[in-house]
């Protein structure tokens, strides 16, 4: 075991940092891997920065041993009186010095604990404040990223509500969803936000991780959802949800729509010049997206180069408060990886749903509250093919990555029935949520038609970390050999009573140390 | 895209690292929050700030990052440009604001001019 110490001093910003470099040449000397490092990195310079902003002095400790880096920073302040508060991402308590220099944006803790596997706070108020953070160097040396995906994080299981009914691991296009004795699991690498196992699952286990109260908006502040949100209230219409909108405080609301429709038609003139690989995929759908990274990788170049529209209507209005009502974990997951600001907020439906209800009595207004129709979808081409739900994309995908989608130059694909406006999360019945937003549509003068823009992307499409079975192609046909191995002894009833959604599953599951394979009851053995 | 080609197309004044090396960047990230900046640095990435303190050096260090965007025609103090080229990473100085230096940027990476759909 190596074991490493540093001071630090409350208060001195110009030193600040000083500690997690020496910490990083230490590390670099014992030859430890850069996924490991960048994890080591982030989680010792925030708990340092938490020892310059709030305490007197610190002490950071770095022990290093055999599968795992622990690191420990114990300081001299004023402690922590409300831990929860603090963990939530946007809390913060740091000095306007500390502000002004681009500290003090609430999310030190959380990323110690995004790039930890094992994170501990101890505090006493008026005492001080130990944090300990621990990366597990075995697991974090076969990726490149932190363990679990964001996807995960804003995934929230509510395990008691779980009835072992099974359907939510039959949905789940990636195989990431797990039920066993102890309840539900997600498995994090592997989940992608689509919200099918929300759809799908009726007693109510899966939802989006709570995200604080619904704060009234600053003034002027625009409001950008997917218009199943504004059809989707069985006790009023459109026209009363943007007069509750507006009762709430929102200057202006505009509809996802407009930039999905923009990124389309970017992505229909890139077809048309040719200079793309066909069948272009646009981004419309980010879980679409996050799909072609962990299950479809050889399709990732044919993924459009814009931002989705969630991420596109975020920078849409530069100097104004935004708020986006976020239609999956997916689209959560986006903003979040995104350049976050403080004029960005992400909204849960519920919250904002829960807001809504509240106001639905409000008078409605005359004006739209600035509603902008999407730029009208020309005739799509004979080489355009749309297609929506879960099944159905995974399907397509299959037969693009073998090459057998002749004449198809773009694939305009949405994991949730008809679009956003299909999530589970807006809108009990969708069908129903789509008349209501044709009938009344239809009924009146036309919207102004909105100038929403397709945005490049900053970062290129990427395979997914943490969904290869190991980093090392030698270790992993020797796993995928033993998987097969498994697999063969398996039943192949797929049936999901061990709760993987099936036996290969089940067979990488028990290679890959995740099951016992006693879990399968109809294996000879386990009978 | 070498950082330098970047710089040219954007009309930006770049600050190189010591050395001879001229880093190249696949990727980034424009924030006004030093968590932001870190949780998203890498080593092909450029960090893209309002901000104009010792301690962006300190996380471009630490993360390895080719260089860091100032934005608005901030001038770096000489100091900073010191600690940069000590620390190995190079400081560009963006004359549009950060959400214009973040679109253009964007572009010059995907190899197109980002327009209206």
């Amino acid at each position: 075991m190596i074991t490493m110490s540093y001071r630090i001093s409350g208060g001195d910003f110009d030193t600040a940092g000083l500690a997690t470099r020496g910490l990083k040449e230490h590390l670099a000397r014992v030859g430890v891997g850069a996924a490991v490092m960048r994890r080591a990195m982030i989680a010792s310079y925030e708990a340092e920065m938490n020892v310059v902003i709030h305490a007197r002095t610190g002490t950071l400790w770095a022990r290093l041993e055999s599968g795992k880096l622990d690191l420990e920073v114990a300081d001299e302040g004023p402690g922590i009186p409300d831990v929860d508060l603090a963990l939530r991402e946007g809390w913060s308590t740091a000095s306007e010095k500390a502000r002004e220099m681009g500290f003090g944006a609430g999310m030190g803790l959380p990323n110690i604990r995004r790039n930890s596997d094992l994170f501990d706070i101890e505090t006493r108020v008026g005492r001080g404040t130990r944090i300990r953070s621990t990366i597990l160097l075995a697991e974090s040396e076969k990726d490149t990223a932190p363990a679990d995906s964001a996807c995960s994080r804003i995934l929230a299981v509510s395990a008691e509500h779980c009835r072992r009914c099974l359907r939510c691991i039959f949905s789940c296009p990636t195989g990431a969803l797990r039920v066993h004795a102890t309840g539900p699991s997600v498995i994090s690498a592997l989940c992608i936000g689509c919200a099918a196992c929300i759809g799908e699952c009726t007693s109510g286990v899966y939802g989006i991780a709570e995200q604080g109260a619904f704060q009234p908006p600053a003034p002027g502040a625009v409001l950008v959802v997917p218009r199943g949100f504004l059809s989707g209230f069985p006790a009023g219409g459109p026209e009363r949800v943007l007069a509750a909108l507006g009762s709430l405080g929102f200057a202006e609301i505009r509809v996802l729509e407009e930039w999905a429709a923009a990124v389309r038609a970017e992505a229909r003139a890139a077809a048309v010049a040719g200079n793309v690989p066909i069948p272009l995929i646009p981004p419309v759908c980010p879980a679409v997206a996050a799909l072609v990274e962990s299950r479809f990788p050889s399709l990732i170049p044919n993924l459009g180069p814009w931002l989705s529209p969630i991420e596109a209507a975020g920078e849409e209005f530069p100097m104004r408060s935004v708020f986006l009502l976020a239609a999956c974990p997916a689209q959560y997951a986006t903003i979040h990886g995104a350049s976050l600001t403080e004029r960005l907020t992400v909204l849960n439906p519920a919250r904002l749903s829960s807001a809504v209800r509240g106001a639905l009595s409000a008078p409605a207004g005359a004006d739209r509250l600035g509603l902008r129709a999407p730029r009208g979808e020309p005739e799509r081409s004979p080489g355009e093919l749309a297609v929506t739900g879960v099944r159905q994309v995974m399907r397509v995908l299959a037969s693009a990555e073998t090459g057998s989608l002749p004449g198809v130059t773009m694939l305009d694909l949405s994991l949730c029935d008809n679009g956003c406006s299909g999530s589970p999360l807006l809108s009990a019945d969708p069908p129903l949520s789509a008349l209501r937003w044709q009938q009344w549509t239809s009924g009146r003068t036309t919207a102004p038609i909105s100038d929403a823009a397709a945005v490049c992307r900053g970062k290129p499409w990427s395979q997914r970390p943490g969904v290869r079975l190991d980093p090392d192609m030698g270790a992993a046909i020797l796993a995928l050999g033993r998987i097969d191995e498994l697999a063969r002894t398996l039943p192949g009833r797929d049936c999901g009573a061990c709760g993987a959604p099936s036996c290969a599953l089940f067979a990488e599951d028990v290679v890959v140390g995740r099951a016992d394979s006693a879990g399968c009851p109809f294996t000879e053995e386990n009978r | 895209m070498k950082l330098s080609e970047l710089a040219l197309k954007i009309n930006a004044t770049l600050f190189p690292a010591a050395g001879e090396r001229c880093p190249t960047v696949k990727g980034i990230h424009a924030a006004d929050t030093m968590s932001s900046l870190i949780a998203n640095a890498s080593s092909d990435t450029l960090l893209v700030t309002s901000l104009n303190n010792n301690q962006l050096i300190r996380v471009a260090e630490l993360m390895d990052a080719p260089g860091l965007c100032l934005v608005g025609g901030v001038q770096p103090s000489q100091e900073l440009i010191a600690r940069a080229r000590e620390a190995g990473a190079a400081i560009m100085v963006s004359p549009w604001g950060l959400e214009e230096t973040r679109r253009l940027l964007a572009a010059c990476l995907v190899g197109k001019k980002q327009g209206r759909a």
